[in-house]
């Protein structure tokens, strides 16, 4: 066991990254040692990354332990980047995280001058007499070159500053120079954010948290008017809506929503939330109550703007459009389905459900050819066809009687059979043939039943399954 | 002379009030009174009254639905045993084939809503498009959920009676859960009234309740006819049009017979089996090799208790 993270009185007394706990518990036999979860410490950040959305939509996680915030043009909602700054730290020291905190021009810098330095914020231009103090590992090189360097004599930032590039670059590479020339803002380094940036949004800060739902879908209503007039510039629709709930405590919920169609109009926003915010009831959790309520629009989408005739018939697919969204913030996405013919010889391939995705062809889609599809085909079909003991004649005839269910069928008539073999394209060819019988019992039930497998050819005792019932 | 006269209006006010509670056509006595009396009726509340029927041309069926197939509204169709399904499902289904038709004729081309209760469809198998289609459904716009709880498809049902886009909705119950009891039935019969949607409520292996339809119909299976050949004889031995077995278990109308029915597909239609065949069945009860029904209900007889004697059934759930 190796000591793999220390706090501020462990580091006081002279523990060391990489030291084996037996050593020091030798040195401190008070020693509180806890096992170490990367993957909770990995949640934390991507918590405290989803926290700090309050400052700006575009935030990237640095590892294991930083985290990169692009400012730009967000710091004067937030009264200037020194308010900014201090805001932020002093929000996370008060959630108990021990934090530090640069801003700068380059992401490399504030990389640099927060692990190693102690400035806050750095003006444009001023980058290099701060850089020129540090050692060279505050360049985030890696190990060997860092160690490298240090044994030829460079081990400050300035001193390669002054260092002739072409030599530098000869013996330790190009990203030496790389990483030299980002953290002073000569090479752009695009930071890529945890999660795409929403094309439309709308938040509100409260003064006074929010506990109630009734108070969140009110507010939701308020936000999605204001998502509303610039959808409407854009000449869209929103798809794919996001609502995001910080927490005083930290926590921050998001609670996604799908419309079936382009949507502009508060009232089915929020409608939509309603459903949602049902569904998603036990998880949502108000604590304390939610400080800043956010709309985003995720996913958007050409919305025409359409005028009612004079004849005043509704457009129906809009209470239908209603429906499905009502129905699928409730009970998920895929929950109200559609019924889908797909050319395929195997039945259970020829038929299915897919969730509804427009809803517009629902109403107005013509019908398929007729002739597509056999004649006989069963009103209901087993998602897993069920074995039954069949008595029938060998090779190819009809069963005379079958169990099913622990009940016993006599056949009053039987139609078939109907051989279907297997697509050796997607199945293989080893896969057995299936002779279908359209049966009828003597109380005029029909089923449909098939046996899996020719006699002989493909096997010696072919199993019976039950795959349908007719009318 | 004055006072005769009030106590009379006063009668005919409450019977036609009665009327109203049982959901039936104005009698014939208050609309003789109202012929005779002009002054005391508004008359084109009578015509209001009248619910909007679909006539589904079998003149013994019609009878007993009253003109017809209801609108708007709930109707329930239940059948006694798992392995039934498939009759129920396909009386169900042609149900649905003429309601949307009849939107169709209408110039709209309306969306069937079947709502199932997960645990129903396991049992008793899914819907299958391709079966659907031939049996003469607009399988492109057959919309079909799977609720997992009895509690969730009664509320994807209440919210898509007040939708006025489908044809029918469909809702498929197994048993006789708790939670679809009178009142539960009562909500969702006046929903769909006020939507004016028509409501089939499938009981898959369910016994009868007392419920706020307008009808429930028991499907049974029944053997097919054989199937005609052009010349006008049968193909010995072949499965026909599918038949259905009905009983009445509750509409204002005395079920005097049980109802022997085809449904053609192609026709899209239902035709009477023939009386001969009818006969048949009902005398050839006992088959030869009986079946052990394996949830027979208890207590009853073959056929559904003549109407009028019992008032209301106790909870089956």
């Amino acid at each position: 066991m190796r000591l793999v993270a220390l706090d501020t009185f462990a580091e006081r007394i002279g523990l060391k990254r990489g030291q084996g706990a037996a050593e020091a518990r030798a040195m401190c036999p008070s020693l509180d040692v806890i096992a170490a979860d990367p993957a909770a410490d990995q949640a934390f950040l991507e918590a405290l990354a989803d926290w700090c959305d309050r400052y700006t939509p575009l935030v990237a996680l640095d590892g294991t332990d930083g985290l990169f915030l692009d400012i730009t043009g967000c710091a004067h909602l937030h009264g200037g980047e020194k308010a900014l700054i201090s805001d932020v730290l002093s929000r996370l020291f008060s959630l108990g995280v021990e934090a530090r905190a640069t801003v700068s021009s380059a992401a490399g810098l504030s990389w640099a001058v927060t692990r190693y330095g102690d400035a806050d914020v750095i003006a444009p231009g001023d980058g290099d007499p701060v850089l020129a103090p540090l050692p060279v590992a505050a360049l985030r090189l890696p190990a060997d070159t860092a160690a490298a360097l240090e044994r030829v004599g460079l081990k400050q930032i300035g001193d390669l500053l002054e260092a002739p590039r072409a030599p530098l670059a000869r013996r330790f590479g190009s990203s030496l120079l790389l990483r030299l020339d980002q953290a002073r803002g000569f090479e752009d380094e695009p930071l890529s954010p945890r999660l795409p940036v929403p094309s439309f949004s709308a938040e509100r800060r409260l003064a006074e948290p929010l506990q109630d739902e009734e108070y969140i879908l009110e507010l939701t209503r308020h936000l999605a008017r204001d998502v509303r007039s610039s959808l409407e510039r854009h000449g869209e629709g929103g798809r794919l809506f996001e609502l995001l709930l910080f927490r005083v405590d930290g926590r921050v919920f998001r609670v996604r929503a799908q419309a079936a169609v382009p949507l502009n109009d508060a009232v089915r926003i929020a409608a939509l939330f309603r459903e949602r915010l049902q569904a998603v009831h036990d998880d949502l959790d108000a604590g304390y109550g939610f400080e800043i309520v956010r709309l985003s629009v995720l996913r958007s989408e050409r919305l025409d703007p359409a005028q009612q005739d004079f004849s005043g018939a509704p457009d129906e697919s809009q209470p239908l459009a209603a429906f499905v969204d009502k129905v699928s913030a409730r009970f998920g996405p895929g929950c109200l389905m559609q019924a889908t013919l797909a050319e395929s010889h195997l039945p259970e391939r020829a038929g299915g459900f897919a969730a509804v995705t427009d809803v517009a062809a629902v109403l107005r889609m013509p019908a398929l050819e007729e002739k597509a599809f056999p004649e006989n085909r069963p009103l209901r079909i087993f998602a897993h066809p069920e074995p039954v003991e069949a008595t029938a004649e060998v090779p190819e005839g009809a069963p005379r009687s079958f169990n099913w269910r622990k009940t016993r069928y006599r056949v009053a008539r039987a139609e078939g059979p109907e051989r279907i073999a297997a697509e050796w394209w997607i199945d293989g060819e080893s896969h057995p043939t299936r002779d279908y019988f359209r049966i009828e019992d003597q109380e005029g039930r029909r089923f449909w039943l098939f046996r899996e497998g020719l006699y002989g050819r493909e096997t010696a005792s072919p199993r019976w399954f039950m795959h349908g019932v007719f009318a | 002379m004055a006072g005769n006269a009030v106590q009379r209006q006063t009668v005919h006010s409450l019977r036609e009030t009665i009327a109203r509670i049982e959901d039936r056509g104005v009698p014939r006595s208050v609309r003789s009174a109202k012929a005779a009396d002009p002054a005391g009726f508004r008359r084109g509340k009578e015509e209001a009254a009248c619910r909007k029927v679909l006539p589904l041309g079998v003149p013994q069926f019609d009878e007993v639905l009253q003109g017809g197939l209801p609108l708007e509204g709930m109707m329930e169709i239940r059948n006694a045993e798992t392995r039934d399904a498939g009759a129920a499902a396909g009386f169900v289904a042609a149900l649905a084939v003429l309601y949307q038709r009849q939107k169709k004729e209408n110039g709209r081309l309306a969306p069937v809503l079947w709502i199932s209760q997960t645990l129903a469809a396991c049992e008793a198998g899914q819907p299958y498009a391709p079966g659907l289609k031939t049996y003469g459904l607009d399988a492109e716009r057959f919309l079909f959920v799977s609720a997992r709880t009895v509690k969730d498809a009664l509320w994807i049902a209440e919210t898509a009676l007040s939708v006025p886009v489908f044809a029918v909705v469909v809702l498929e119950i197994r048993g006789n859960p708790a939670c679809l009891a009178l009142s539960e039935s009562r909500r969702l019969h006046v929903r769909a009234r006020a939507g004016g949607v028509p409501l089939l409520v499938l009981r898959q292996a369910g016994e009868e309740e007392a419920s706020s339809a307008f009808f429930r119909l028991q499907v049974k299976p029944a053997p097919a006819g054989e199937r005609p050949l052009p010349d006008g004889s049968v193909l010995c031995g072949s499965i026909g049009h599918p038949a259905f077995h009905l009983l009445v278990e509750k509409s204002r109308r005395q079920a005097s017979d049980d109802i022997f029915l085809e449904w053609n597909a192609h026709d899209r239609r239902f035709y009477s089996l023939d009386e001969r065949r009818s006969a048949a069945l009902q005398t050839n009860d006992e088959p030869t090799d009986p079946v052990d029904p394996l949830s027979a209900s208890a207590g009853r007889s073959r056929r559904a208790q003549p109407m009028g004697r019992l008032l209301a059934f106790a909870r089956a759930s």
